[in-house]
């Protein structure tokens, strides 16, 4: 076809000179009012605010060593309701000790509608010794204190496209807190679920919910049974004794095929029912757990380096413009480490899992769990690491990032 | 730093670059290659912008790259690998597409297998429409004139006019090693890219004699593109065909987040500073100049240029401070233009191989139809749209999940303002019934049952674009190409419509347009315009 066209410069450049008057015109015609916002990034914050400001309304004992906090917008403060977010969720809570501002998560053990429909969360906090954040709570909180969280975060929740319709929960210890979000929401909405909640505690008096979760059987007897299993039970208890174990879920939850299984204690739980697991035989996409915080004795992990057990290391910190050198103790994830030297880098799981901390190793070797390296691949291979559940075997240097607030 | 929650980034620099997406890492790499030492505040806490992937459980997804074009084999480069490997020593792991794209079309039960490279493209298009090679040879022909003349323009000097590009055009005829079949290819290529400049697709092609079923089959990468075949721009869609048959389609090994990261250590390397967790909030101006940035935390970091990997609507409406300093024809200006789609995606983590599955390709395109007004129409309703470009990783990287597992993602787009009335508490219900219906979509189109096999699932909205990459009103393409609109008329008026001295904007809402290469183009060409006038 080139042959058939011959070149007509003039004629060719009006073509291309057409459309600029066209362009100048459509410019002259639009609005000048800027577009300040748009209702996605509303959206997107109303879902996912970087900070909500809370005041505790409420604070009630709930069993042996757990206190249940209810936590409000503290309108004064700009945050106008809490943000929505799905059963199984939890909310990174923020604190200044002693001028070191840090972060621990918690399960909201309220329901959706309780945030919808009543404006409140609820998170129930155990009392755990030497803990930096939960001690400070049982010392410091009542009605009027002023809380700082994350929006809802976490992914510990029901997928209806994914899970089966039958979910056996397994908690242990203050791991009931989500479920006791969800078995609310069963009940509030009418899912189209069943749900068998087996419940394993230490001693009877350490039960949190019972009366909750027990009202949640009655109002939904067809969809809703719970369990609660006690190791050291006294002389009152006539429920199931011992151990979470294959042969007690068996009983207590039917056969295991075609349910999914969602589990979330302390850590020594998981370990114990990956092995009793296993015997279901069951698909990977039937076992979710939740994510279980810091790793309490790292030493203890089969691929630790065994000769940096128990050391000190030096830390070399380049945050923002500015880098200090810091110690780091080799049993302590390198955030607890930047945290005790008062550089806060910004945390929200404290498990590897959300990649807030995601920090820069810029020397040196860390040894991160492989269980709970959820790195991406290319951050792995461009030395990216997470503070939170990374622990220096040399001594080491690293960037950190800003906090934002 | 005795006080850490204080740390400051500190000081003053020469080029500040917002955002580490595509366009800012690109451009940030163009500067630290010549030895200015940019500065790049990306409000995220990774480099990448939608260059980007997320873990769940065992599986690893791609937030957003599809295929890259303009990277072809190491033998034959494309300008973005050239770019990124010889000019910015950016090593990657480039994976191969195995094939251009299946398409099926669920109205007239057409299904088509199209693989890369002019012939065999044509060859395969022959095969389900006889009659087609013909006019599909002359098409491409023509496609590829105007893709070269457009090749010739980007080549062309600094200060492009209408007459200069005349001139350019000519002088480069007039030089050519074997003036007599130049002269007589290039002309023609510039007459035929003149004459198509103010078409649209339909325009041109529907004019070709080309069988409307295998028009069909041609069609499908409009969504890459996202507006109707009725008001797209052909030059665009020429230089766009042609760079994919005749170059292919890669990916990094990686995914795209080992682009960035790539790129980011790089950066870094060549003495630039990448933050994160730092968001801008202010671009100071005065008098027309750009004075510095303000972050999120209320620092000010004192510049004279700035790089916006953002879109001007946002730069204009929100950033530039104090907002009397925005001027009324940038804000006529951007008002005028329509923003591209938002995106949905729904990401699959499967638990059986891809063979068992029966999901044997990379891209597929399942469209009701390949009307595109039709199409794009439905993208209008907060409803299940007609079609969605959907990919299987494993079938590009066959490890990228573990053994007996696979990675689809579905990807479809929503007009700007659909979900605009869209509730926080309806939110999650809203997105499983579409995501539900993608899945039906695709299981019914291609007679699978992946629905049963999903041990992962996540669903990516125009609110988690907003939330992760901050586009406007999730937006995942730039201002839409109408022929007004498009490269040509974008470059002819950047002088005129440049408003603020030392503030250029990178990536999908610049001159070269969206996708992942013209974003990272576009990024090279800001870093070279401010370092011109850094140096001015
Ligand atoms: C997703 C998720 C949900 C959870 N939900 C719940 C729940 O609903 N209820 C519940 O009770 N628990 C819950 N947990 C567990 C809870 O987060 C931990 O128990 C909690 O983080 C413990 O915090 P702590 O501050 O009390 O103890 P930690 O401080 O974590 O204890 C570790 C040790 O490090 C030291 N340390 C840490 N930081 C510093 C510092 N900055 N300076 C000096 N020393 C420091 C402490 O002194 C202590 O010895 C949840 C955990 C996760 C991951
Ligand atoms: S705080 Fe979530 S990954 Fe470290």
């Amino acid at each position: 076809m080139s042959d058939l066209i011959k070149f007509d410069g003039l004629k060719d450049m009006a073509a291309l000179l057409e459309l600029l008057p066209e362009r100048k015109k459509r410019m002259k015609q639009a609005s000048a009012e800027p577009q300040t916002g748009d209702a996605m990034a509303a959206l997107a914050r109303a879902l996912h605010p970087e900070l909500q400001r809370l005041v505790i309304a409420d604070v009630r004992q709930e069993a042996a060593g757990a206190r249940v906090f209810r936590l409000v917008p503290d309108k004064e403060s700009g945050t106008a309701a809490p943000a929505v977010f799905r059963a199984g969720q939890y909310l990174s809570l923020k604190i200044d000790i002693s001028g070191v501002r840090v972060a621990r998560p918690y399960s909201i053990s309220s329901s959706p509608a309780d945030a919808v429909d009543s404006g409140f969360y609820e998170i129930t906090i155990r009392k755990k010794d030497g803990g930096f954040l939960s001690e400070h709570a049982w010392k410091e909180w009542r009605v009027g204190t002023k809380i700082e969280a994350s929006g809802p975060a976490g992914f510990f929740c029901v997928e209806p496209l994914r899970d089966a319709r039958h979910i056996v929960g397994l908690a242990g210890g203050s791991g009931i807190t989500p479920f006791r979000s969800m078995l609310k929401d069963i009940v509030e909405t009418g899912a189209d679920v069943k749900f068998t909640l087996l419940y394993g505690v230490n001693r009877p008096d350490e039960i949190m919910f019972k009366s909750d979760l027990e009202s949640f059987v009655a109002q939904a007897p067809d969809r809703i049974s719970v369990h609660f299993v006690c190791c050291e039970p006294d002389a009152a208890w006539c429920g199931p004794t011992g151990f979470l174990t294959a042969d007690s879920i068996r009983k207590l939850a039917g056969d295991p095929a075609g349910k999914s299984f969602f589990i979330c204690g302390p850590q020594a739980m998981y370990s114990f029912l990956e092995t009793e697991l296993k015997q279901f035989d069951l698909p990977n996409k039937r076992i979710r757990r939740e994510v279980f915080g810091e790793t309490a004795d790292v030493a203890a992990h089969p691929d630790y380096p065994a000769d940096a057990a128990g050391k000190s290391f030096s830390m070399t910190v380049h945050c923002g413009s500015e880098t200090t050198v810091i110690p780091a103790k080799s049993d302590e994830s390198a955030l607890v480490a930047l945290e005790r030297a008062g550089i806060a880098p910004p945390s929200e799981c404290r498990s590897g899992e959300c990649g807030f901390c995601a920090s820069i190793l810029l020397n040196g070797k860390v040894f991160v769990i492989p269980e709970t390296d959820r790195r991406r691949l290319a951050a792995k291979k461009f030395g990216v690491f997470h503070p939170c559940s990374s622990y220096p075997v040399s001594d080491i240097e690293v960037k950190v990032p800003l906090d934002k607030s | 730093m005795a006080d850490g929650k204080k740390a400051k980034i500190g000081g003053a620099c020469d080029v500040v670059v917002i955002g580490a997406g595509n366009g800012g890492l690109a451009a940030a790499l163009a500067l630290a290659v010549r030895g200015a030492k940019p500065l790049v505040l990306e409000q995220h806490n990774a480099p990448g912008g939608f260059a980007t992937s997320f873990v769940r459980g065992r599986f690893e997804f791609e937030a957003a790259l599809h295929e890259l074009s303009s990277i072809g084999p190491e033998n034959n480069k494309g300008g973005v690998r050239r770019f990124l490997e010889d000019e910015g020593g950016v090593e990657i792991d480039w994976v191969p597409i195995p094939e251009a794209y299946r398409v099926i079309l669920t109205d007239s039960g057409m299904d088509a297998r199209l693989p890369f490279g002019e012939a065999p493209f044509i060859d395969a298009i022959e095969e389900k429409v006889p009659g087609s090679r013909e006019p599909l040879t002359r098409y491409f022909a023509l496609c590829r004139e105007v893709s070269g003349a457009l090749g010739l323009l980007a080549k062309t000097a600094a200060n492009p006019s209408p007459k200069r590009i005349i001139k350019d055009l000519k002088k480069f005829v007039s030089e050519s090693a074997d003036p007599f079949e130049d002269a007589r290819r290039n002309a023609s290529n510039v007459v035929t890219f003149l004459r198509t400049l103010p078409k649209t697709v339909d325009e041109v092609t529907l004019k070709m004699g080309i069988p409307p079923k295998a028009v069909d089959l041609l069609y499908p990468y409009w969504c890459y593109l996202g507006i109707p075949m009725s008001r797209m721009n052909f030059t665009i869609w020429a230089a766009m065909l042609v760079d994919y048959i005749d170059y292919g389609a890669w990916i990094p090994r990686l995914r795209s987040q080992e682009m960035s990261y790539a790129i980011e250590a790089r950066v870094r390397e060549l003495g630039g500073r990448v933050e994160y967790n730092t968001r801008v909030d202010r671009v100071l101006v005065e008098r027309g100049r750009v004075k510095g940035v303000v972050t999120a935390s209320g620092e000010t970091i004192k510049t004279s240029a700035v790089i916006a990997n953002t879109s001007p609507t946002q730069l204009y409406g929100s950033l530039v401070s104090p907002a009397s300093e925005a001027p009324a024809a940038a804000l006529r200006n951007v008002n005028s233009r329509k923003l591209g789609g938002a995106g949905f995606v729904v990401y699959l983590g499967l638990d059986a191989s891809p063979v068992e599955l029966g999901v044997n390709d990379y891209g597929y395109f399942i469209s009701k139809t390949m009307d595109t007004d039709a199409v794009y129409g439905s993208m209008e309703k907060l409803d299940l749209v007609d079609m969605q470009a959907t990919i299987c990783l494993n079938n590009a990287i066959p490890d990228c999940s573990p053994p007996g597992t696979t990675i689809i993602s579905m990807t479809t787009l929503y007009k700007p303002g659909v979900w605009d009335a869209v509730k926080p508490k309806e939110y999650a219900a809203l997105k499983n019934r579409l995501a539900d219906a993608m899945i039906t979509q695709f299981d019914d189109a291609l007679g699978t049952d992946i629905r049963s096999r999903v041990e992962e699932i996540e669903v990516a909205t125009p609110a988690t674009f907003a939330r992760y990459a901050r586009s406007f009103n999730g937006g995942i393409y730039g201002y839409e190409l109408d022929p007004w609109d498009s490269i040509i008329p974008r470059i002819l008026s950047e002088k005129d419509e440049s408003y603020i001295k030392g503030l250029e904007v990178a990536g999908g809402f610049a001159t070269m347009g969206h996708g992942f290469s013209s974003s990272l183009i576009s990024g090279r060409s800001a870093a070279l315009k401010t370092l011109a006038g850094l140096g001015g």
